[in-house]
């Protein structure tokens, strides 16, 4: 499995720190992958529900994540930087799932005599109290379908590049492709979110 | 990043130079950079519009804060890993092939073995007969060899008599 995970990356100087605790989970250090699973667990669970838009699909996901780390520790290799292998895994799932997914979301909505092209949304969990509030919910949700309507590859980077703030080499080496290939596609990305999010600008937002 | 930009090139005009405007909006362009791009966006409305248009959407997306992770996710890791550790090694097996399974390597390695060994089950008896003809093929060779032996042995004598016929008698 590590094979399959753990691919080539681009080859690193010297381990990373992450890397370099990895490489002690290898060897039979289970505090360390407390410690990684304590580091990254948040990262890893909010960027999953970036890309799929569903708290308890996001928290399955990361678990799946973490539990293949875990299991690959035997051979693991550093050959790239660790938050690199592991968005890398995340990213894998996500996009398994979105497309999976896809098709059963689409016959529900089939089966349901949904009438409509806008997929239902379940961010109403928190009922606004104040207009405020009900303002912020409906940017909030604009947002959301703003990105999630974006091609899956694109969301993903977007998701990299803003809220981890990732280098672009780093999303490369997330998303398999070359540096340009992800200047190019952060770059149509933010288009169709500019375009999207235009009335924001005049909206107010800042 | 370094600065490729040019004071009178616009940014957006090429795609190996657009990213600087993202670079910029993100506050990740270097000094050296934001200071060529200040400069040029005071003369370039498309750039200024882009810089603002851009800096609303980086804001939007600052809204969007995840919910907390649920309290008992660490708790139920474990208890799937301390599942996946207990399982039978034949599980295991399934699940590494599983996980490993989206490389596109190895479906094309399985394919070629599927196909290798639905070659050999349709010619079951083409390997068979090989060892026996190869034996055969040596039982042949060194009778033939024996044969030859003989015959130049028996060809010496000849030879020997004629040169010496008493030496041929102790013989």
């Amino acid at each position: 499995m590590a094979q399959g995970v753990n691919g080539v990356m681009g080859a690193l100087p010297a381990p990373d720190f992450d890397a370099q605790l990895m490489l002690r989970v290898r060897d039979g250090d289970e505090e360390s992958f407390r410690v990684l699973l304590e580091k990254h667990r948040n990262p890893v669970v909010h960027f999953l529900y970036r890309m799929v838009q569903d708290e308890g699909v996001s928290e399955e996901l990361s678990q799946e994540v973490f539990l293949r780390v875990y299991r690959s520790r035997g051979t693991y290799e550093p050959t790239a930087r660790f938050t690199t292998w592991l968005f890398r895994i995340a990213t894998h799932l996500a996009l398994n799932w979105l497309r999976d997914g896809r098709n059963e979301r689409g016959q529900v909505r089939l089966d349901d005599g949904g009438d409509g092209d806008v997929p239902t949304r379940d961010v109403a969990d928190r009922k606004p109290s104040v207009e405020q509030q009900m303002v912020y919910q409906a940017r909030l949700l604009e947002v959301r379908d703003a990105i999630a309507l974006l091609p899956e590859k694109q969301r993903a980077a977007v998701l990299m590049h803003k809220y981890e703030e990732m280098e672009y080499s780093q999303i490369a080496g997330v998303l398999e492709c070359s540096e340009s290939a992800v200047k190019s596609l952060l770059f149509r990305a933010y288009e169709t979110l500019r375009a999207r999010l235009a009335h924001m600008v005049t909206g107010g937002a800042r | 990043m370094n600065c490729p930009l040019r004071p009178m090139n616009c940014p957006l005009r090429k795609e190996e130079t657009a990213h600087m405007l993202l670079d910029y909006s993100a506050g990740r362009l270097d000094a050296a950079g934001t200071s060529v791009l200040e400069r040029h966006m005071e003369s370039c409305p498309a750039c200024a519009a882009f810089r603002i248009e851009q800096a609303a959407v980086w804001n939007a997306l600052d809204a969007w804060e995840p919910s907390p992770v649920s309290p008992d996710f660490n708790r139920r890791l474990w208890q799937r890993i301390d599942a996946a550790d207990a399982a039978p090694w034949y599980e295991r097996l399934a699940e590494s092939l599983r996980i490993a399974a989206w490389k596109p390597v190895l479906p094309l390695t399985a394919a070629i073995l599927i196909v290798a060994a639905g070659f050999l089950f349709d010619h079951p008896g083409g390997r068979s007969p090989l060892p026996g003809a190869a034996a055969n093929s040596v039982s042949v060779t060194e009778a033939e060899q024996v044969e030859q032996a003989l015959d130049d042995i028996q060809l010496l004598r000849q030879l020997n008599t004629a040169a010496s016929p008493d030496s041929a008698k102790k013989m």
